[in-house]
């Protein structure tokens, strides 16, 4: 189930009385656990038996670590945790792929093997899940908490519809607790979580599908070459697209959530004002990001050993990152330019912090120019638009369907095929232009600043009017059943 | 901010989004428009869900406009007794969708291939089999969750005018703006938005506006000169590209045969300079003689019949409503006789 589905709809507000109803706390948990099954069920029922054997299984394997004090053992109850969730993640996301280049391999060493094409249907969501009961394993091994006692709990934490099928990726810190104690929605949460479900529902409905996704997709979908301003205007309605999308998603769970009283981490914070990668990366996909972090760079030895260490530590994350995202080299591309962009970064700044001037001679020389205000303001400005540069050209991989059209793609935006016709409208081109020049902005004016404190600052009848229009915008745009990009990730 | 305040703004908001859209439903109703289904992916899907229990008496029915606009699916189900099941698509070649019906081992009833020259001999991969492709992909991932919103939408679009995606939404409102685009931009145009109405049963039929005001009549031929309908030096396919196509409709057209099922080509009524640059872009000889010799296959050219070829297309490519229903009549008269199918249930036809 979409939440920009009529299905939807009817689905929440049942729950929503099935929740206000004055029954038990565990009854209330049972309702939300149905509910998440059947959320999850009505795109693919089958496939609700992989999110059961996740959760029985890493339901178990966490409390036999817990209990056992021989390190021998408790590692064998997390490798099989791990085997059995990476093991489906891999054979249902990557068994093609594996299977096509170890077909490729064999054909490259002069052995000719055609492997059967194998019909794997990726179930939704299983990237995310995945991650979600792993870390829960994990850390337990870790002795980070003890394992929760209550299965109906657990089984929550990890089948929640909101956070489901395209994250936030939760934490059990995030979520258990919220579980351990009965809860209500304030007024205050309900107002606010409807309003965020309609902030994702614009941003997804009007904005991704509505505005960018037809002009990403037709000339993304082009097996020739065209001009480079259509180039550029594809890339730019793709970044815009995946943004408005993906943050629209994760907009839209977040307030889901606050209307049942659960409160789920911020996942996207304005990443196109983002000043450099490792900047971008606290802002885009933050719940992915902390999670990459905690659980493979900084096992892998994160920056405490050599530099050289730490390089490569920052490469092999950001490639597995890639990866995680799909089965594809593109991805792979995508992580590793987003690795070297993150290398490249930290070489300038070790470099720059070793030659630092001290900090008042610096603020001297900054007030001595003729903009001194301005200029810092300026720098980061133009930092951040540089960093948006570099970004799109990343997307490129993340959206063209194989390594020649990303390769065409970018000959065209860098003009050196200059020759391929002009495919966009003028009103085409307008619409991811304001979108553009809407977001960087956007971004930029709240790049430090929470979105509630802004709208408690403003009189109540300017906010309804802005929720009003945007409630407009997402009826008079009608794309109502089209599913998130993300869920195929 | 104040718990009142948050609900403040939100019941302004909801007071605001009602009375907004109250106002442009009655602005729409205002201005004459009726009712019309979006013709989207979930329709389609759900009027493919209907064609294995198929039979000459109640056929697929694929192709493009034409035959959505000249079989009048009512009048034939008052014949038969049974409502066909139309898959055709507008604008659309209806390749993709013979293919996706030979490949599919269930599949053992009735087909009836409407014939657009222009789009039927498009070369592969072309821009014209878009919509069925897409089509062909999304029905076997149509989720129960889909089929749910779908239904539900069905009973909002029944009662409002502005759910209609394809003429009232922000979108399609945007490309009529009078915005002059780039020199050397092909921009798709802008049928009249009086132009025709989607049934729920997937038929299409021209408003009352359409076949009364002449500026909109207009409009219409104004798109057919523009893509090049009327234009007759543009040459349809040949050679190995033409040869490929025929090979390709045999073999779906066979696989069909094979399971015992029908297949029957219909080449509707066209008129005017639209059929003018029809023979001469793509002279019957070469193209559908062709077809019928190559896939072994019969089927009815409205100019061999008397009682088919007596019509005027108002914008020179689809009958009126009016029309539609007796080209039907005569059409399943010719189709009996010509096949001896029997279509008409004379339990059913003797209430007419």
């Amino acid at each position: 189930m979409v939440f920009n589905s009529y299905t939807f709809v009817v689905f929440f507000i049942l729950l929503l009385v099935l929740h206000n109803l004055p029954l038990s706390w565990k009854t209330k948990k049972i309702n939300l656990l149905v509910a998440s099954y059947l959320f999850y069920a009505l795109w693919n029922p089958p496939f609700i038996l992989l999110l059961w054997l996740s959760t029985v299984v890493d339901y178990y394997m966490a409390r036999l670590i817990a209990v056992s004090e021989n390190k021998s053992k408790r590692k064998l109850w997390l490798t099989i945790s791990l085997l059995l969730n990476l093991g489906m993640l891999s054979y249902f996301k990557y068994g093609g792929f594996l299977l096509e280049n170890f077909t490729a391999l064999l054909n490259t060493m002069g052995i000719t093997y055609q492997a059967a094409r194998p019909d794997i249907i990726l179930p939704v969501g299983i990237s995310f899940y995945t991650f979600v009961t792993l870390s829960y394993t994990i850390d337990i091994y870790r002795r980070k908490f003890a394992p929760e006692p209550s299965f109906l709990n657990f089984a929550l934490f990890v089948t929640y519809f909101p956070h489901l099928v395209a994250g936030p990726i939760v934490r059990p810190e995030d979520l258990i607790p919220q579980f351990k104690q009965p809860r209500k929605a304030t007024t205050n949460q309900v107002t606010w979580g409807l309003f965020l479900l309609s902030l994702g529902l614009f941003m997804k409905v009007a904005i991704a599908d509505g505005w960018l996704a037809e002009t990403a997709d037709f000339i993304f979908g082009l097996p020739f070459p065209v001009n480079p301003l259509d180039a550029w205007m594809a890339v730019l309605a793709f970044s815009g697209q995946i943004f408005c999308d993906f943050a629209g998603y994760s907009t839209c769970a977040i307030g889901v959530s606050l209307c049942l009283g659960f409160t789920l981490p911020e996942n996207f914070r304005y990443p196109y004002a983002s000043i450099g990668f490792s900047d971008f990366w606290r802002r885009w996909h933050i719940t992915l990001s902390t999670w990459l972090r905690d659980y493979l760079y900084i096992p892998l030895g994160g920056n405490r050993k050599s530099n050289i260490r730490t390089y490569l530590n920052l490469m092999i994350t950001m490639l597995l990152g890639g990866l995680w995202h799909g089965a594809s080299w593109n991805f792979v591309i995508w992580g590793g330019l987003h690795g070297i962009f993150l290398c490249i970064e930290r070489l300038l700044r070790n470099l720059t912090t070793r030659h630092k001037t001290p900090v008042h001679e610096s603020e001297v020389i900054l007030r001595a120019t003729i903009l001194p205000v301005a200029s810092r303001n300026l720098t980061n400005f133009l930092l951040a638009l540089l960093t948006f540069l570099l970004i799109n050209i990343t997307w490129v991989f993340f959206r063209a369907k194989d390594f020649g059209s990303a390769m065409l793609m970018l000959l065209c935006m860098a003009g050196i095929i200059d020759q391929g016709p002009k495919m966009l409208s003028t009103p085409d081109m307008l619409k991811v232009g304001i979108v553009t020049v809407g977001l960087i902005t956007t971004h930029w004016l709240m790049r430090d600043r929470d979105l509630r404190q802004v709208f408690s600052r403003l009189p109540w009848w300017l906010w309804g009017i802005i929720w009003a229009i945007m409630l407009i915008l997402v009826a008079l745009t009608q794309k109502s059943t089209s599913s998130f990009i993300y869920f195929q990730f | 901010m104040k718990a009142s305040d948050n609900l403040k703004a939100g019941i302004l908001a909801i007071t605001l989004v009602l009375l907004f859209l109250t106002g442009w439903e009655l602005y729409w109703r205002g201005r004459g428009f009726e009712n019309s289904y979006n013709d989207d992916e979930s329709l389609w899907a759900s009027t493919r869900n209907k064609i294995y229990t198929t039979s000459p008496a109640q056929p697929v029915i694929i192709g493009s406009s034409r035959v959505k606009f000249d079989i009048d699916q009512h009048v034939w189900q008052k014949a038969s007794g049974l409502q066909p099941v139309q898959l055709a698509l507008v604008g659309t070649s209806p390749r993709p969708v013979l293919r996706d019906l030979g490949n599919d081992p269930d599949f053992k009833g009735t087909v009836l291939i409407g014939i657009t020259e222009s789009l039927f001999f498009a070369k592969d991969h072309s821009p014209m089999e878009g919509e069925a492709n897409k089509r062909i992909e999304y029905y076997p991932k149509w989720s129960l969750s889909q089929k749910i919103s779908f239904y539900i939408n069905q009973i909002l679009e029944s009662g409002l005018i502005f759910l209609d995606t394809n003429r009232f939404s922000l979108n399609s409102l945007l490309k009529r703006l009078p915005i002059e685009s780039r020199p050397g931009v092909f921009v798709f145009p802008n049928f009249p938005l009086e132009m025709n109405l989607t049934l729920p049963n997937r038929q299409e039929v021209f408003t009352n506006t359409s076949l009364s005001d002449t500026s909109v009549r207009d409009g219409i031929r104004y798109v057919w000169n523009y893509l090049g309908m009327t234009n007759p030096n543009i040459k349809g396919v040949s050679g190995d590209t033409l040869t490929q196509i025929f090979a390709d409709v045999k073999q779906s057209v066979g696989k069909i045969k094979a399971r015992g099922g029908n297949v029957f080509f219909l080449r509707m009524p066209s008129t005017g300079p639209v059929w003018v640059a029809e023979q001469a872009c793509y002279p019957r000889k070469l193209y559908w003689d062709r077809l019928l010799q190559e896939t072994k296959t019969d089927g009815i050219h409205f100019t061999d019949y008397a009682s088919l070829s007596k019509y005027t297309c108002p914008d020179w490519s689809h009958l009126t409503p009016g029309d539609a229903r007796i080209f039907t009549n005569d059409l399943i008269k010719v189709l009996e006789e010509k096949t001896g199918w029997t279509i008409k249930n004379p339990s059913v036809s003797s209430h007419l």
